[in-house]
């Protein structure tokens, strides 16, 4: 099911749930000029919505508006109804830096640690716990590593463990695996897609390559540039678990595939 | 250390004998008169001589007593103060113009300030000391808490740590190269500034030995007095270093 | 928003204003401190009679000629070392035996030796701008471009004419930034050498001004002498600039 530009200002999912995630009418100025203007969005609780635009249509600004780094001008960004003043300690952010958003001074564990150790958690039980996550996200034989020492890949697998860390209710990813090569961003694509299936978490996922956001999706939300506002929503169909070879030749993952190339190319001219 | 490290590093202290033994030649040879240039043979009899006699050691421990307390107290009021400004954007921005008009003004020019307050006087030195080794324990710690990685302040903020833990686990260690170099610039400052307090106010040590020395035209004491600063400041380089290796571990990983 | 130029200057006039009111409420007499205007005053007459100018031309002179003789000196060996790699790897124990020594530590060995005047403090600030020169020099020669040797070597030059047409000018920012810092150095030395025991130039001015117990004479010097480090250091930053260009300009910390 689509909607185009002109008819959509609000992407709401169907269903009586309470939303998650809600954006209500959210208006961001920066600089004097308009980021985004008026988004309404919501996120179902478990649901994988993924935002794609062209560049500078705001899409980062989006997801950081959602995790309480930045303020609206106006409009409200709510999670679970309550205001997002400021970052809770239940919304994990993974950023597409990752070597920015980890300590190069800490181990692997270490930086796992670092998240255990803002909750509170007592010293011996942290241990445990870290070993655990590591193996989660594949790392148990790197624990002892350097940041400098792992591989792209490597590296943001281990901030995803320290956001896991968190026990969080909702993971907002900007661009995760937009600096990583073709082959470890597919090997990440499914491991997010198992973490995630077996923690229940919602997911707000950012990014540029249309085909990754079809794959992880539930949802699709692409944005309009200049300023950022809601264009074009998607609802994902296509049969869990998803798979890198069957799911890619699906007629309906190809058919979603021209739309959103569609919608890219008009919101670029 | 391998095979060829070793031989090379053997060659060099072969050389550097070579040095010393034509400086024993020119010396010997009396081609500057021993009034001035001592050769090594009476140098290093010097340096027993003054050890067994303990004055040498007592000699030694003033220095490196005024050198450590003018070190220390500039290393903790430099690091909290140049954490308290490097860490604020504001603060930065109404102290840093002034401190880099402070930066190349030379530190001993407040030694005269220091003898009209304090008179020669112990005081006076530790002051001076501890005054010059600030400044790049200062300048250091302000850029290494400016450079943070904005980054990480989110992923504190996303974590809710407490300010304290913020300054401890994330300011701290991202600022300790920098502070860390600031450490080694204070304390050849501090090792400079001892000696010419020394010298100037009589205080025991190292500095006054030598000056005494001079004047008495005691040229094996003079270089004996000489060699040993230049070994004390080979050492705390070299201390400097390995704490360096021993912290700084992760820099060096991976690159 | 207040803009960058006036935040600088805030905490500087401030300050001085606060001391400048402090000491005229509390009717300072002091052999330390003075007011402000009182140190203006000072460095006004001195200026005037030329005794400060004449004391920084002492200072100056001797500071650049031991920049130039230590300078020239740790050039030539830092170029020479980081051209030759066997020598350097044989200088190594020598060169860090003889480096951490203070150069104030050769005071006293200078003055029995040279007595007082330039000569001793020029030695000694040239000892002192040997080892920044020649480190920084020899690594800019080992940081060359090795294609730039290559063309060299294909051009058959003479050694003479490689290291004139080719490390030279490759070297040349790095080398100048050496330079720099060495100016630095120099200026330090010469004016704590001063302050110490030599009787010439602006470290001798201030130190009689404090032993004439006038302290607003005093801190006019201090002033003064932390002006002409400014001076000299920005004057070197913006000759960078013009000669070599914003590309050129690495490692920039002293």
């Amino acid at each position: 099911m689509s909607m185009t530009a002109a008819a959509t200002q609000r992407a709401i999912s169907p269903g009586a749930e309470r939303p998650q995630i809600a954006f209500s009418n959210v208006t961001l100025h920066l600089g004097g000029k308009a980021i985004v203007e008026n988004i309404s969005l919501d996120v179902r609780p478990g649901e994988f919505l993924c935002i794609i635009g062209a560049s500078g249509c705001g899409k980062t600004t989006a997801l950081r508006l959602a995790a309480g780094l930045y303020q609206p001008t106006s409009g409200a960004v709510t999670f679970d109804g309550k205001p997002m003043l400021m970052p809770r300690r239940d919304i994990a952010i993974v950023f597409q830096d990752y070597g920015k958003a980890l300590l190069p001074w800490r181990t692997a564990a270490g930086n796992v640690s670092l998240a255990l150790e803002a909750s509170g958690m007592a010293s011996s039980e942290r241990a445990v716990r870290i070993d655990e996550l590591l193996k989660t996200v594949g790392l148990p034989a790197h624990a002892g590593k350097y940041p400098a020492e792992m591989s792209g890949g490597m590296q943001q697998r281990l901030q995803i463990a320290r956001c896991l860390a968190q026990e969080p209710k909702a993971l907002l990813m900007d661009e995760p695996f937009g600096a990583l090569d073709a082959m470890t961003r597919q090997g990440l694509q499914d491991e997010v897609l198992s973490l995630v299936q077996a923690s229940d978490a919602t997911v707000v996922f950012v990014t540029h390559d249309l085909e990754e956001a079809i794959y992880l999706g539930d949802r699709v939300v692409g944005l309009l540039p200049h300023p950022g506002r809601i264009g074009i929503e998607l609802k994902i169909d296509l049969p869990r678990p998803r798979d890198q070879l069957t799911t890619r030749e699906n007629p309906e993952f190809l058919r979603l595939r021209r739309e959103l190339f569609d919608f890219i190319k008009a919101s670029e001219a | 250390m391998n095979r060829s490290l070793l031989y090379w590093r053997a060659a060099s202290f072969a050389v550097a004998a070579g040095f010393v033994g034509l400086w024993q030649l020119i010396a010997d040879q009396q081609l500057v008169s021993p009034v001035f240039l001592p050769g090594p043979d009476r140098a290093w009899a010097s340096l027993v001589r003054g050890f067994a006699s303990g004055d040498l050691w007592v000699k030694l421990q003033g220095t490196l007593a005024h050198m450590a307390y003018g070190w220390l107290v500039a290393s903790i009021t430099g690091i909290a103060l140049g954490a308290m400004i490097g860490s604020s954007r504001t603060m930065r921005s109404y102290v840093a113009p002034s401190l880099e008009f402070l930066r190349p003004l030379p530190v001993s020019a407040i030694i005269p300030v220091a003898i009209a307050m304090f008179g020669l006087t112990q005081g006076m030195a530790l002051f001076v000391i501890a005054f010059g080794a600030i400044w790049p324990m200062l300048l250091a710690t302000i850029h290494g808490f400016a450079a943070v990685e904005p980054r990480l302040y989110e992923v504190a903020r996303s974590l809710h740590m407490s300010r304290l833990a913020v300054i401890f686990k994330i300011a701290l260690p991202s600022a300790s190269p920098d502070i860390l170099s600031g450490m080694r610039l204070s304390l050849t400052v501090a090792l400079i500034l001892s000696v010419v307090c020394e010298i100037l106010a009589g205080l025991d040590g190292l500095g006054h030995w030598v000056l005494l020395s001079a004047r008495a035209f005691r040229s094996a004491d003079l270089f004996a007095g000489v060699i040993l600063l230049g070994v004390i400041g080979y050492l705390t380089a070299l201390a400097m270093s390995m704490v360096e290796k021993r912290f700084l571990r992760w820099r060096s990983s991976g690159h | 928003m207040i803009p960058e130029r006036v935040k600088a200057l805030l905490l500087p006039v401030a300050t001085l204003a606060i001391l400048e009111i402090w000491a005229r409420a509390i009717h300072l007499e002091s052999d330390s401190l003075a007011p402000p205007s009182a140190i203006a005053i000072a460095l006004a007459e001195a200026l005037r009679d030329g005794s400060v100018l004449a004391a920084t031309r002492d200072t100056l002179i001797s500071a650049f000629a031991g920049l130039l003789i230590g300078g020239a000196i740790g050039l030539a060996f830092g170029i020479g070392l980081g051209i030759f790699h066997v020598a350097d790897r044989l200088m190594e124990v020598t060169i860090e035996a003889i480096r951490p020594i203070p150069s104030i530590a050769l005071l006293p060995i200078a003055l029995i030796a040279l007595g007082f005047g330039y000569r001793m403090e020029i030695v000694i600030v040239g000892f002192a701008c040997i080892w920044p020169v020649l480190i920084l020099s020899r690594a800019a020669v080992g940081g060359i471009e090795p294609r730039l040797i290559e063309v060299s070597r294909a051009l058959r030059l003479s050694a003479a004419d490689r290291i004139r047409k080719i490390i030279i000018p490759a070297a040349l920012p790095r080398i100048f930034l050496a330079f720099r810092l060495a100016a630095g150095i120099a200026l330090i030395v010469a004016v704590t050498v001063e302050i110490a025991i030599n009787p010439i130039g602006l470290g001798a001015a201030i130190m009689t001004a404090q032993q004439a117990l006038r302290p607003d004479l005093m801190l006019a010097y201090l002033f003064w002498i932390g002006f002409v480090g400014y001076l000299l250091n920005t004057g070197l930053v913006v000759a960078q600039h013009h000669l070599f260009g914003p590309a050129a300009l690495v490692r920039d910390s002293a």
